[in-house]
């Protein structure tokens, strides 16, 4: 099993979240008609088409592949949630960039910078039923992982399931921030969608490093 | 049933774009993708004043870059904000090394999108802030996590006067305050007597009963909060000039620059008359129209109504006021 994510590890883990949130297009959108104005499966799936297109051919580091993630939302997204993920993803390239493989520990930062990010420029704090809510249980599960030296399979899995109970848990939450702020507890019972996207970025993490990681195994530190 | 000029709705800022860069080459460059407007001639070494925002309240932005106001502008979608990535590279095309400053109008997208350019030019080292125009009376409240008050007509005095100084040398932080000051002492009231339609649409975006009037609309045809009786503007006007007084607490003696703008199918022989009402309105409370502009500078599409703004007017204001500009839509 992999200790460190690789440029092909985060090749995959991109090309992973891409199909999980196409596979999911039509769910997110349906969330999203229940809190907000229906278009989040399929901003995302195009935001993600484009991208894949945008994917280096051979990356030649981590970050690679999240840079051509997050300059694609960047350059083709004028809303809110769109403009929020290009630069949740840009600290992925950040802490990737220019180093030939992440470990745990720079996934953690990573997360932990991009929660601060989002928190920053979306002003949506835990709770508000937004994806710091699945984010905020994420990073500080990786930290966790980190401090305590566990390995990259267990600190990204346990990553992932925090995130998807803190996204199943704003089922329960009224939005405070964004669209939802306008529909109150008509969205009660149905997760917000940013959440529950936030939850496959990091289950795709997850099989970026078992599924497929022979090949990406033998293909780490060389490339 | 509404007909309108287009082709593909889809082309319709592109191909007005490239319509408005050919009629004012000695103005404006237009870069298509990603898309912005910038000055022919680029000034050398001043502090690049840019704003930007959706498509359709048109001639805002892109009829104002030219010198004495804007140096860019990076128009969006109609009634959508801009990319991160477009108003990244215009800033970056704009700036002479003397820094940014981003002029936008309170509005989620248009905020986050700027605010996320900041930080991406900030990454190249170039520095910049934002002046965030609010003067919609209409939007407030007392809520302190709502998204407060919208910008509307009050953007223009900002741009010309932001323009002026920048022209003039006024570094970054400077122009920053003077143009949060200029904000600060200006409120807007708008109303409408008949929706707008997006291009390509045939029904306007709401109906309004003949005998009604939106009060309190603002710049994306939307519907206001409150619905009133429509009549002569003699007596609306007072309903629209009366609050802004109020809230920008004038008194007998003050000066004010008055900005009533039409949204777009409202004619100027509306326009000034209802002008001629506010002055009347303003002598009789002692206040001193000390400078006027009458036209359509910020519009909703084809929405038929209109706005007054009030922008409190001092020396230094009108000295910028008074400076010479040469843009598209706005020159003397």
């Amino acid at each position: 099993m992999a200790d460190q994510i690789s440029p092909a590890h985060a090749d995959l883990w991109v090309r992973g979240f891409a199909a999980a949130i196409t596979d999911a297009d039509d769910h997110l959108t349906d969330l999203d008609r229940r809190s907000g104005d229906g278009d989040f499966g399929t901003n995302m799936v195009t935001g993600l088409r484009r991208a894949l297109a945008a994917l280096p051919e051979d990356p030649d580091s981590p970050g690679a592949p999240f840079q051509a993630l997050s300059d694609t939302f960047l350059s083709h997204s004028g809303g809110t949630s769109g403009p929020l993920f290009g630069m949740w993803f840009r600290d992925f390239a950040k802490a990737g960039n220019g180093t030939p493989a992440l470990t745990l520990a720079g996934v953690a930062e990573a997360a932990e910078r991009g929660w601060a990010t989002v928190t920053r420029l979306g002003s949506a704090k835990v709770g508000d039923r937004t994806m710091v809510d699945a984010i905020a249980p994420a990073a500080e599960s990786l930290g966790r992982s980190a401090a305590e030296g566990r390995s990259l399979e267990e600190g990204l899995r346990k990553a992932a399931e925090a995130a998807e109970s803190g996204a199943q848990g704003t089922s329960e939450l009224l939005g405070r921030k964004g669209r939802t702020s306008y529909v109150g507890d008509a969205a009660l019972g149905a997760p917000d969608p940013g959440a529950v996207a936030i939850g496959l970025f990091f289950r795709a993490a997850h099989a970026s490093v078992t599924q497929g990681a022979d090949g990406a195994d033998e293909a780490n530190g060389p490339g | 049933m509404r007909r309108q000029f287009v082709n593909d709705p889809e082309d319709v800022v592109p191909e007005a774009l490239e319509g408005f860069a050919a009629a004012w080459p000695r103005h404006v460059t237009w870069n298509r993708e990603p898309s912005y407007v910038l000055r022919a001639e680029p000034a050398t070494d001043k502090v690049a004043v840019l704003s930007g925002g959706g498509s359709g309240h048109e001639p805002l932005h892109v009829g104002f870059v030219g010198r004495g106001m804007l140096d860019a502008a990076v128009p969006g979608a109609v009634f959508a904000s801009p990319t991160a990535m477009q108003i990244r590279a215009a800033s970056l095309a704009a700036d002479t090394g003397r820094g940014v400053l981003h002029v936008v109008k309170n509005y989620t997208g248009d905020v986050l999108n700027f605010r996320i350019a900041g930080e991406l030019l900030a990454d190249e080292g170039v520095r910049s802030d934002i002046v965030l125009v609010d003067d919609d009376l209409a939007t407030d409240t007392d809520d302190p996590d709502g998204p407060g008050r919208r910008g509307t007509a009050a953007v223009v005095a900002v741009e010309k006067v932001c323009g002026a100084a920048a022209e003039r040398g006024a570094d970054l932080p400077e122009l920053v305050k003077l143009g949060r000051r200029v904000v600060a002492g200006s409120r807007t009231l708008s109303v409408a007597l008949a929706a707008g339609a997006h291009p390509g649409q045939s029904r306007p975006s709401f109906e309004l009963p003949e005998d009604r009037i939106e009060f309190g609309v603002g710049i994306h045809g939307e519907r206001a909060r409150e619905r009133r009786a429509f009549g002569p503007r003699r007596a609306l006007v007072p309903d629209m000039a009366a609050p802004l007084l109020r809230d920008l607490d004038l008194s007998r003696g003050d000066r004010v620059a008055v900005i009533v703008n039409g949204l777009g199918a409202t004619h100027d022989l509306e326009l000034y008359g209802l002008f001629g009402e506010v002055g009347k309105l303003l002598e009789e409370a002692g206040i001193s129209v000390a400078r006027s502009l009458v036209g359509s500078y910020v519009t909703s599409l084809d929405m038929a109504g209109c706005s007054v703004t009030l922008v409190r007017a001092d020396d230094e204001f009108l000295d910028l006021w008074d400076a010479p500009v040469s843009t598209p839509a706005l020159t003397w």
